[in-house]
């Protein structure tokens, strides 16, 4: 080889190599033989942490819909309960508002805490509400993190943050350890979620029935749903009084993250926001008569999704936007220029009107669920005990290598109605004709009958012209390759910790199949529970029979018609070999090969600099809205740069009066911050409130400034 | 020239976001055939800068620009060229103005071309003999599907008379993720209505040999919105296919005693849109 060539051949390896995506090898770490305690009583600590990330981040779970986050509306946090048992057994709960969960995080969180707490992958479960305004970028596939919004890429500095805080906060509330009592129990939610994909649904063998106490006239879409809320009550001791307080709870309910529309352009924990909200306070100030709660509530409450796969919050359709679409850009488009092209957005005032809708119908379902959040709360108190058998099984399924074993398709593939979105939000490019003429399966619901092999039915991008030769080049690569499972023993309930989106008529199934598990091997469950979106993500998992009707949940089941019944039976093994008091063999955790997308620097860097102190520019009202513009902070702050939580808010919004009533600060649903400009480096904001009602306000940054009091003649607010 | 774009750039930030805009746009573009009004203006590899900058109200807009048209083979006599077979590059030089009213997706046009030739007319080139002047007026739409324009065109100098043309834009695919790409097909259609020969001014300078259809085009192209340029703008790269058939004697001319029925030729250009416009863009 002649020099010159050898250069070249140099050359271009760097330069694929720097253009390629991202390689991670990834270990598993196991938590080591628990040591038995002094105490013999059931034991719980709860951790929270502010996980909510500067502004410029994409908002994932909405493809291409998914914008670039500019500010925030409702704080995102990781909220951690840790039980332990007198025989030395914790398992760690976390329940993050974030979009999807990754096995990345998992481990790298799973590493830290096993040295330090005790808590390795085995007995740590990382599970997200999964809000659609929550950050991407730390995902374990190239796929979620290149195409999860319209912001691209993998970015180290996201997935490092969220594993210290995560850390942090499971860390904090092993340290909060102390003697508990706790109730399990569940109430039925009717009327807040739907079925989004009824047509596929009803293909199941046998048809779905609606349980015997859905209320009478229902539409089907809303009867046939999985109503439980599940929740477990946790009161602990206070070390003061020696009484047992109410702390928290660990609830389950199904309903996707999607209250917000694909058009949000801020960081928010959606309806799942205002029911964990919701709960605290009601602890706090009902049960606990804090008088002083604070900013941040002192209960948690971790409220994490089911089976939610094909359930949709109960969204109103002026809620969801007009997309944005194909269009000639009148631009300087002179008699000699060419014509450019333009994904035209819908106007501003449609905008903000459906907007609108959405942040009205979260508030509203929020707070229904939040009602029959806390009414079961209430009602669990009579049920407190200290005994809670705590067991845990886990495996990593290694799903490319193993398919045939696992009953499943060797090479993942996505099917072509994932590109056009669920019902929750459609992507710009659902419904589009061929010269507006000719069908060529841009929709949910067009099966192509004659798709051969392993994945029948599921028509891909293009499939007529080139098979599956596109999927293999340029997808099935950048989908993740590995399944975290896991089932947990909480006392009676078995609950199966599943790295993905189940449906109803799935997570049913598994149910069932883990109950028979933990049944036939002696286990007293009396009822069993999926925790979707734990420990990883590898879209959904659709029955056999939906994964026929190709709706959005069956082209996004990854690995084919087999996958959700192959999860059933993992579940069913795990289940039937819930252990406790020993540690795993390491080939429970092996080390996972992850492609996760191209590097990029998407979390803005501190670049330093003196930041001055905050000051209000300008405060004002418009109708029922407040308006502040703001410096606050430098432009690449984190809302909460150290520590778990804040101690107080960024700004707030008082009454004028002498005692200057807050009645509203940043982590109000009616309050937005959107960053306006990162001028010199610092973070210019603007503020909307609309909450006002016909008071005179000001507009307060805590230990700083404020501005003059604002006259505004609104009425009413949400909520 | 630092100076220049430092001004332009500082312009257009400062230009008030939502009521008024100043935009601009700078094209080069480069093809193997020039062709105008269906009629080939030369051959060979042409490249075409051109710059526009434009001030929009909410529904009105009023925007001008140049075009200059340049040569870049060597010429041979009898070859098609604008310049001639001289040692020149620059064939053409094109000013327009315009103003625009946007009605919900329908754009309406009026606007002005003058037409400044530069080749040497003694050697096959086009001089300023046939420097002249159009006025034109244009109706697009924009539908999910079609983006029709009908244009005329009406020479107030030379030729004295009127051309219409009617161009149809389907966008085949956009790519939903950025960077965004977008395939389409255009067509067009050339129609003779007054600027062929005659009869009552013989010696009148003419477009077309006769009234009736001059030719019918069908292209296909590809856009890549490839590098944003901060937050005031982006650049777009282009290319595509283009072919037309030649209906009248006029848009057969390919040189001296050369003539086509048909006509293919590539193109590519880059795009770099500045301002008002860029901001609006999703």
């Amino acid at each position: 080889m002649s020099c010159r060539r050898a250069v070249l051949l140099h050359v271009s390896t760097l330069v694929l190599a720097a253009c390629g995506p991202t390689r991670l090898r990834v270990p598993g770490a196991l938590s080591p033989a628990p040591r038995p305690g002094t105490e013999a009583l059931l034991r719980a600590g709860f951790g929270r942490v502010d996980i909510t990330p500067p502004p410029g981040v994409g908002l994932a779970g909405n493809g291409p819909e998914g914008a670039e986050a500019r500010g925030y509306r409702v704080r995102l946090y990781a909220r951690v309960l840790v039980l332990a048992d007198g025989g030395g057994n914790r398992l760690a709960l976390v329940v993050a508002d974030l979009p999807l969960s990754s096995a990345l995080v998992h481990r790298r969180v799973a590493a830290l805490t096993a040295r330090t707490d005790g808590i390795g992958a085995d007995r740590l479960v990382i599970a997200v509400t999964h809000t659609h305004a929550g950050p991407g970028h730390f995902f374990e596939a190239a796929g979620y993190n290149d195409e999860g919004s319209s912001v691209l890429g993998f970015d180290p500095v996201m997935v490092d943050s969220l594993t210290a805080r995560i850390a942090r906060a499971v860390h904090a509330a092993v340290a909060d350890l102390r003697p508990a009592r706790v109730a399990w129990g569940s109430r039925a939610v009717w009327g807040e979620t739907r079925i989004r994909s009824l047509p596929a649904m009803l293909r199941n063998i046998p048809p779905p029935t609606a349980p015997p106490d859905a209320p009478v006239g229902l539409a089907q879409e809303y009867a046939l749903v999985d109503p439980e809320l599940a929740m477990l009550r946790v009161d602990q001791r206070d070390a003061a009084s020696g009484a047992f307080r109410p702390a928290g709870a660990f609830s389950i309910f199904a309903m996707h993250g999607t209250g917000n529309a694909p058009s949000n352009d801020l960081l928010d924990a959606d309806i799942q926001g205002i029911v964990e909200r919701r709960l605290e306070r009601h602890i706090d100030r009902d049960l606990n008569r804090v008088s002083d709660s604070g900013f941040v509530p002192r209960a948690v409450h971790l409220f994490a999704n089911g089976a939610e796969g094909d359930v949709s919050p109960a969204w109103p359709p002026q809620s969801r936007c007009d997309l944005p679409r194909l269009a000639v850009l009148p631009a300087l488009e002179g008699p000699f220029t060419r014509t450019l092209w333009d994904w035209r957005a819908p106007t501003a005032t449609h905008l903000g009107a459906c907007r609108h809708a959405a942040r009205q119908a979260i508030t509203v379902i929020g707070n229904s669920v939040g009602d029959g959040a806390v009414a079961l709360f209430d009602a669990l108190g009579a049920a407190l005990t200290d005994r809670l058998e705590l067991g845990r099984s886990f495996a990593t399924l290694s799903l490319r290598d193993s398919a045939r074993s696992l009953g499943i398709c060797p090479e993942p593939a996505l099917g072509i109605s994932t590109l056009v979105g669920a019902d929750d939000a459609h992507t710009r490019i659902q419904g589009w004709r061929l010269f507006g003429l000719f069908d060529i399966g841009l929709k949910e619901g067009s099966p192509n009958p004659d798709v051969p092999g392993c994945q029948a039915h599921k028509r891909q991008l293009l499939d007529a012209a080139f098979g599956g030769l596109l999927n293999h080049l340029f997808i099935s690569g950048h989908l993740p390759s590995y399944a975290q499972v896991m089932v947990l023993r909480l006392g009676n309930r078995v609950i199966g910790a599943v790295p993905g989106e189940v449906t109803t008529t799935a997570g049913r199934r598994m149910r069932e199949q883990m109950l028979a598990g933990a049944r036939g091997a002696g286990v007293p469950a009396s009822a069993a529970l999926i925790l979707g979106h734990a420990n990883g993500y590898l879209g959904y998992l659709a029955t056999a029979e939906e994964y026929t009707a190709q709706y959005y949940e069956g082209g996004s089941t990854l690995y084919g018609p087999g996958e959700a019944a192959m999860f059933g039976r993992a579940l069913r093994r795990l289940a039937a070999s819930i252990s406790t008091g020993d540690s795993l063999p390491p080939n429970a955790v092996p080390p996972l090969d992850l492609v996760v997308g191209q590097q990029r620097h998407i979390v803005a860097r501190r670049t330093g600099g003196r930041v001055p102190p905050p000051r209000i520019e300008r405060a004002w009202c418009s109708g029922d809205t407040l308006y502040a513009w703001l410096q606050l902070g430098a432009a690449a702050d984190w809302p909460v740069a150290t520590g778990d939580v804040a101690a107080q808010a960024r700004v707030e919004v008082v009454v004028n009066d002498a005692a200057r009533r807050v009645v509203s600060w940043d982590d109000d649903p009616a309050l937005e911050l959107r960053l306006r400009s990162r001028r010199g480096g610092l973070a210019w904001w603007d503020l909307r409130w609309s909450g006002v009602s016909g008071l005179e306000y000001r507009v307060r940054i805590p230990g700083g400034a404020e501005s003059d009091p604002v006259r505004c003649s609104g009425a009413g607010r949400i909520r | 020239m630092r100076y220049c774009w430092s001004c332009v750039t500082g312009l257009l930030i400062a230009a008030p976001p939502a009521a008024a805009q100043l935009s601009a746009r700078a094209d080069v573009s480069a093809g193997g055939r020039y062709v105008w009004h269906g009629v080939s203006r030369a051959a060979g590899l042409v490249a075409q800068p051109s710059l526009a900058v434009g001030f929009r109200l909410p529904r009105l807009s009023l925007e001008g620009g140049a075009v200059l048209h340049y040569e870049l083979d060597r010429v041979a006599a009898g070859e098609l060229s604008e310049t001639g077979a001289t040692e020149r590059h620059l064939g053409e030089e094109d000013f327009w103005g315009r103003a625009s009213l946007v009605i919900g997706p329908t754009r309406l046009h009026a606007g002005v071309v003058r037409y400044v030739f530069r080749g040497d007319s003694g050697t096959g080139g086009v001089g300023s003999a046939r420097n002249t002047t159009e006025v034109y007026a244009s109706l697009s739409t924009t539908s999910r599907y079609v983006n029709p324009t009908v244009e005329a065109w009406w020479d107030v100098e030379r030729v004295r008379g009127a051309f219409l043309r009617a161009s149809l834009d389907l966008p085949i695919l956009g790519w939903p993720f950025p960077p965004y790409a977008f395939v389409f097909v255009q067509g067009e259609m050339g129609l003779n209505v007054g600027q062929g020969p005659n009869a009552a001014r013989p010696g009148e300078l003419t477009n077309f040999a006769d009234r009736g259809p001059t030719h019918v085009g069908l292209g296909l192209g590809t856009e890549l919105r490839a590098v944003r340029l901060s937050s005031i703008g982006w650049t777009t790269v282009a290319f595509g296919l283009r072919s037309q058939l030649n209906l009248d004697d006029a848009t057969r001319v390919d040189g001296t005693g050369r003539r086509r029925d048909v006509n293919v030729w590539l193109w590519t250009g880059i795009t770099v849109l500045l301002g008002g416009d860029a901001r609006n863009r999703r």
